[in-house]
């Protein structure tokens, strides 16, 4: 593991943890961009693409409608990326079991980037009763000012859930690694095809459409049949 | 009467509504009891607007809409009930509107109201007018959008706050 | 008094920041606030841009792309106010009845409709490794918001009070529904292709392949009741590593 990496990652999941809620949302937070972007400044592109392939499906379903907070699956996707590039060289072992041991801790421990993200919202309430008292005393540079520190308290806690990832997974992943090696070597490509499957069911089961499941078998059979048959 | 929900969410008809309480109560028919938005034309519109055409929208006074659930005429629809203020849920039920369950979305903070969640701030009038509803068997329940775990209200007041 | 196109742009740029601050109590409220302030500067002064700015502080929250059509029609009419014409309607009333409605389309069409599509679309890329998928992605998903942003300013600028009907007349929730069965379908497609891809990998592609709907439903249903992903995903990859472990001690039996 280098430290360069890790700074790398740091960088990466600001910059895209930000487009989450605070800056644009053009959505280079979702794992298919942010974990390709991160792994391709390491040099590994493919397990970027892999891991944002994982990760993408998962927590689609949950919108970030009003003050609802997702899940940080933009953390899990760039932190598990930069984990099981750097724990790959390490460890010295084929790629993609490791990437799905790294995946299963982070998931998990991404459950911290909602208490972060709740958090930082809960003290931009200190910013805007300060905007406030700036206006009413007429000073509206000041005003304006506090808006942008909320930039600060939203990039903690994208950097903060990006490290609680990486300080996990390096405790663990070498810790679980020599217990479920064998495990995950008959496994993998099962468990590959396994996650971006159970997004889908929970896009499925929570999707505001009345026929959905019909719609659903109809073209999953459909395209099955024509990949199969022709 | 088949009310799949009843919630005080002081936006009414939004996000959090149809994307993620209608889906998961299967509700098709979405329910706005508020006096304000039922006497103002161009915001009645405007909220009728925001439900896609396949859903039923009654927007109506507190007193219009319990007359309306009283008739039976909303009996085949499972209907989503949305009030903006604990008042008004309230005054809904003293009408004989009568709901077994309410959940509290979104009240938003305003003068001499205390935080009781991220998404909760009630003052002293909102909570002598749950405490009614408590009373009358109403159970009531905090939860923002249906992937949040239930609370009780009971469990967001502060211990000292408890017996006001 | 008219604001120049350089403001303009700049309250455009600003609204790009709309929720730097965003908080539980009035959620976008100083955001908007902070996008409006440079046309509050050209239109008001002193005293009344400190009223006025104080009143643009109030609870506020709509949906990010729609964010910019708001935020045109209430330049419009404050140019109007600022000009001491009469207005049907308070601004402080306006923005808080569109707000909420113009929210639920939003978060319908883009984060409910539009995001799977695109990110069905572009996954097939990535199932096939092609690098590009993620520019795919981008590409796919932002050609409309961007339109939305774009546009919607310009038309609320434009046309003001009048702007609600843009919106009502596009009958937007129902493209909203239509976006999300476009999304069920190629996410269908998706899945089916990621099976037939992991079947051929194995060898053993056939008929069972479709077998693969019925934990896909299964795992559906809970989720519909409330199951969290986290818990389906744990619980999903428990399972495929006691029967993978199983299928070999069997397999070991049936050698020997």
């Amino acid at each position: 593991m280098s430290a360069f990496d890790l700074l790398i990652g740091a960088l990466v999941a600001l910059f895209c943890g930000l487009d989450r809620t605070a800056v644009s949302q053009i959505m280079i937070s979702r794992p298919i961009v942010a974990a390709p972007l991160v792994a391709w400044f390491l040099g590994e592109p493919l397990v970027g693409l892999q891991i944002g392939m994982l990760v993408e499906l998962l927590w689609l379903a949950r919108l970030p409608v009003g003050a609802a907070i997702p899940p940080d699956d933009t953390q899990v996707a760039i932190a598990s990326s930069v984990l099981s590039i750097n724990l790959s060289r390490l460890l010295d072992t084929p790629e993609t079991e490791l990437l799905l041991l790294c995946l299963l801790v982070a998931i998990p421990l991404g459950k911290v980037g909602q208490y972060f993200d709740r958090f930082s919202r809960q003290y931009n309430i200190r910013l805007l009763s300060r905007a406030e008292a700036y206006v009413d005393s007429g000073n509206l540079v000041l005003a304006e000012l506090q808006h942008l520190r909320g930039l600060l308290s939203f990039s903690l806690a994208a950097v903060g859930t990006y490290a609680v990832i990486i300080f996990g997974g390096f405790f663990l992943v070498p810790v679980l690694w020599p217990l479920v090696r064998q495990p995950l070597v008959l496994s993998h490509s099962w468990l590959q095809l396994a996650l971006p499957l159970v997004g889908v069911a929970v896009i499925l089961g929570t999707i505001n459409v009345s026929r959905a499941l019909t719609l659903f078998c109809a073209s999953f059979g459909m395209a099955f049949l024509l990949m199969w048959l022709v | 009467m088949s009310l799949v929900l009843t919630r005080i969410d002081n936006r009414l008809i939004h996000g959090q509504v149809l994307e993620t309480w209608v889906p998961y109560v299967h509700a098709d028919c979405i329910v706005v009891a508020n006096d304000v938005i039922a006497g103002t034309p161009l915001k009645r519109m405007m909220m009728e607007s925001s439900v896609p055409s396949r859903m039923r929208v009654e927007i109506g006074t507190v007193e219009e809409v319990a007359v309306l659930i009283a008739s039976g005429e909303l009996d085949n629809c499972k209907t989503l009930l949305l009030f903006g203020t604990t008042i008004d849920a309230l005054r809904a039920y003293r009408c004989g509107l009568q709901y077994q369950q309410l959940n509290l979305g979104n009240l938003h903070a305003g003068e001499g109201k205390t935080r009781l969640s991220c998404t909760i701030f009630l003052d002293q009038e909102d909570l002598d007018a749950l405490q009614e509803l408590e009373q009358a068997g109403v159970t009531i329940s905090a939860r923002c959008i249906p992937a949040d775990t239930e609370r009780s209200w009971k469990k967001l007041i502060p211990k000292g706050r408890k017996k006001a | 008094m008219r604001l120049s196109r350089k403001t303009r742009i700049h309250v455009w740029f600003r609204l790009l920041l709309l929720q730097c601050s965003w908080n539980f109590e009035r959620l976008q409220g100083l955001g908007f606030f902070y996008a409006l302030l440079p046309a509050l500067r050209k239109l008001y002064v002193r005293d009344e841009l400190r009223k006025v700015a104080r009143e643009h502080l109030a609870y506020f929250n709509t949906h990010p792309y729609l964010a910019p059509l708001v935020a045109g029609a209430v330049l419009k009419l404050e140019e109007e106010r600022a000009a001491h014409c009469e207005q049907p309607v308070a601004i402080s009333d306006f923005k808080e009845m569109v707000a909420a409605p113009y929210a639920a389309i939003g978060d319908a069409l883009f984060w409910g409709g539009l995001r799977p599509l695109a990110a069905g679309i572009a996954l097939f890329f990535a199932a096939k490794g092609i690098l590009w998928a993620p520019l795919v992605f981008l590409l796919l998903y932002n050609a409309v918001p961007v339109a939305f942003r774009i546009i919607g300013f310009v038309r609320g600028y434009q046309q003001g009070l009048q702007s609600v009907e843009f919106f009502q007349r596009r009958c937007l929730p129902d493209w909203a529904i239509h976006t999300k069965e476009a999304a069920v379908v190629v996410l269908g497609g998706l899945s089916a292709f990621l099976v037939f891809q992991h079947l051929q990998h194995q060898e053993l592609v056939s008929w069972f392949g479709l077998l693969a709907l019925l934990p896909m439903i299964l795992l559906g249903l809970l989720a519909r009741r409330g199951v969290s992903t986290l818990l389906l995903t744990l619980i999903s990859a428990i399972i495929i590593i006691l029967l993978s472990l199983f299928w070999v001690d069997v397999t070991n039996l049936i050698v020997m």
